[in-house]
């Protein structure tokens, strides 16, 4: 029985490859330079427009990433079709030759497209989104193809392959929320009035003008002893993750010139910073 | 606040019955021990000084009657217990407030004495901050009856405003049926292009929302009065606001008659930068506020002059002797841009 099956299925697999010749060519160049101006206009009209909804920013961004996995799908299938006329059982056949055999070659760049495929449909992060991925933090510009271009608070773009996601924790700051949580941590010396400098930094984070506050947004003012110092550490959200340090400076700025005023002094011994100049929440 | 003024000084309460009657009943059921504390929330010319008009009336010496109309310090705050009257009405509570650190102890010590006195106290609240101060002090916990004005109908609107006029004295100009005979009609807007500072006229069409919402037969729908249309029109561009619709209708009214095209709206193009919306959105929930508290709340974080005049230079904010307020015709423009940007929550 196999020995017969065989035969059909190798007459099968013999495609009609249509002669390759310079419209041939053209046309497929045309079909990706197409596919390109396409994702480049959509991604171009949607962030803008999303930049004038206010709340609803990361939601029109969230859909970019699809809307370019769609388009390039209908290019590809524009150029397999131009090239060899298959029949549908032989688009089946064939992809998975044709994935096997070009991944064999370009192993990274598939596994960066698969990953790409697996941000858009996961969502482990969204475009607006603030990340960190590996080391790097910054906010989350394009979701493409093969990589996540990453704009971190240094103002340099990074590009990180989006097979990344399978070998590196991912940590999303807001999860498609515009809002973000800010941790904000100020050191006094032990003896002083740890109350005071409480009510001062819950008075200085909710009068901010970058703070949103209800029950989804939640704040809350907390105090650690330490040996050598106290820590009051106020956590809130920014109304927009786009402020984050304006926000952070802004209430502390505030809070330490009141904490002056009553007298609260800073502890002699300052805690080594974590903070690794902006680069992660999770080092804040 | 002039439309609103009007309405509460003439005495009548049209559109708010049912907040009355929650009033009455709370403090009905007040005990001596367990005095019910209400609090009357409403947007900026939202009804408020029409509803305190009348509890006064209602209630006469058994109210203390006291008007906020600046930011007060702890100092200037009254001592209620020793007053004979059982009931302490506080109009513009959002003024025991600032934006600033510190600025909440006046309304931590009222809110103590509040909850320790045996007397009932009304207070009216800026809805905007009614809801900042819920968000960060839990502030509806110290009222039991919370009554929030809603926006109102047409049918009351015409019933307000028409009672302020005699029988037959206005005149309902007709400029001709085209507009009220069908479902839409086609103005021209001017509409700024996208990304550009560019503005270009173009046909659009307008719903006519009152013939829509009647689903009237076509030939009943010639029967729809002039008058209608125009309350309609008043209603929506005021959004519902009882002072602002009041003084439209003041402004739009010349000699006793009014017509559609009398009735004018005004349109806004909106660009403010981070400062500029904080201070508006502070304006917008304290109702009026000097240029002095607006310079504390802005403590050298930014140039407050600069801003007051930007805001003022787009008709977002009016300069009434250093005191500055939201413009009547521009609050629910600002109030949209404001919730659009996050600066109301």
């Amino acid at each position: 029985m196999a020995v017969s099956l065989l035969p059909n299925v190798t007459t099968d697999l013999q495609l009609p490859i249509k002669t390759i010749d310079a419209n041939l060519v053209l046309y497929i160049v045309l079909v990706i330079v197409i596919a390109y101006v396409l994702t480049y206009l959509l991604s171009f009209i949607l962030v803008r427009f999303s930049e004038r909804i206010g709340w609803y920013r990361t939601s029109v961004t969230m859909i970019i990433p699809l809307l370019k996995l769609l388009i390039y799908a209908f290019a590809l299938y524009y150029i397999i079709i131009a090239v060899i006329e298959p029949s549908l059982t032989q688009i089946v056949a064939f992809s998975g030759l044709f994935g096997a055999a070009i991944g064999f070659g370009l192993k990274d760049l598939f596994a960066d497209i698969v990953g790409g495929v697996v941000i858009i449909f996961e969502k482990p992060y969204q475009i607006g989104d603030k990340v960190t991925i590996g080391d790097k933090y910054g906010e989350v510009k394009d979701i493409g193809i093969r990589s996540t271009r990453i704009k971190t608070p240094a103002d340099e773009l990074v590009s990180v392959p989006n097979f990344t996601l399978f070998s590196q924790p991912v940590t999303s700051g807001n999860a498609g929320d515009l809002a973000m949580m800010i941790v904000i941590d100020l050191f006094i010396h032990p003896d002083s009035d740890a109350e005071k400098a409480m009510k001062i930094l819950k008075e200085a984070l909710v009068t901010s003008k970058y703070v949103i506050i209800s029950n989804k947004y939640p704040y809350t003012v907390l105090l650690e002893d330490f040996p050598f110092y106290k820590r009051v550490r106020a956590k809130g959200y920014v109304n927009d993750l786009r402020l984050e340090f304006e926000f952070k400076s802004e209430v502390t700025r505030r809070a330490w010139t009141e904490f002056k005023k009553a007298g609260i002094q800073p502890p002699a011994f300052v805690p080594p910073s974590t903070d690794k100049g902006g680069q992660s929440p999770a080092s804040r | 606040m002039a439309g609103e003024e009007k309405a509460g000084s003439e005495g009548y309460l049209i559109g708010y019955e049912r907040e009355l009657k929650t009033i009455a009943e709370a403090i009905e059921q007040s005990g001596s021990d367990t005095p019910s504390h209400i609090a009357i929330i409403a947007e900026p010319m939202g009804g408020r000084t029409t509803i305190v008009a009348e509890i006064r009336r209602l209630y006469g010496d058994r109210v203390y009657y006291l008007p906020l109309e600046f930011v007060i310090k702890q100092d200037a705050l009254p001592d209620f217990t020793c007053l004979v009257n059982d009931i302490i009405l506080i109009d513009n509570c959002q003024f025991l407030t600032t934006r600033v650190i510190g600025g909440f102890d006046v309304l931590d010590t009222f809110l103590r004495m509040q909850i320790t006195s045996k007397k009932i106290f009304i207070t009216t609240w800026n809805a905007h901050s009614w809801q900042y101060l819920s968000s960060v002090m839990s502030i509806d916990a110290y009222f039991p009856t919370i009554v929030a004005l809603s926006k109102i109908d047409t049918p009351v609107l015409k019933q307000i405003i028409l009672t302020r006029h005699k029988s037959g004295e206005i005149r309902f100009l007709d400029e001709g049926s085209a507009e009220r005979s069908i479902f839409f009609s086609v103005i021209h807007r001017t509409v700024r292009l996208p990304f550009t500072s560019t503005e270009i006229s173009v046909p659009w069409i307008k719903l006519n929302f009152f013939v829509m919402r009647s689903g009237l037969s076509r030939k009943k729908r010639v029967q729809i009065s002039i008058e209608d249309i125009i309350f309609e029109k008043i209603n929506r561009i005021s959004d519902g606001n009882t002072g602002v619709a009041i003084l439209l209708w003041d402004t739009s009214l010349k000699d006793n008659t009014i017509s559609l095209s009398a009735i004018t709206e005004n349109s806004y193009s909106i660009s403010l930068d981070t400062n500029e919306s904080f201070i508006l959105s502070v304006i917008l929930s304290m109702e009026s506020l000097h240029a002095k508290d607006l310079s504390a709340i802005a403590a050298g974080e930014m140039d407050i002059e600069r801003v007051l005049y930007r805001l003022v230079q787009q008709d977002l904010v009016i300069d009434n002797a250093g005191y500055y307020s939201i413009a009547p015709f521009a609050l629910k423009h600002v109030t949209d841009y404001l919730r659009k940007t996050r600066r109301l929550w």
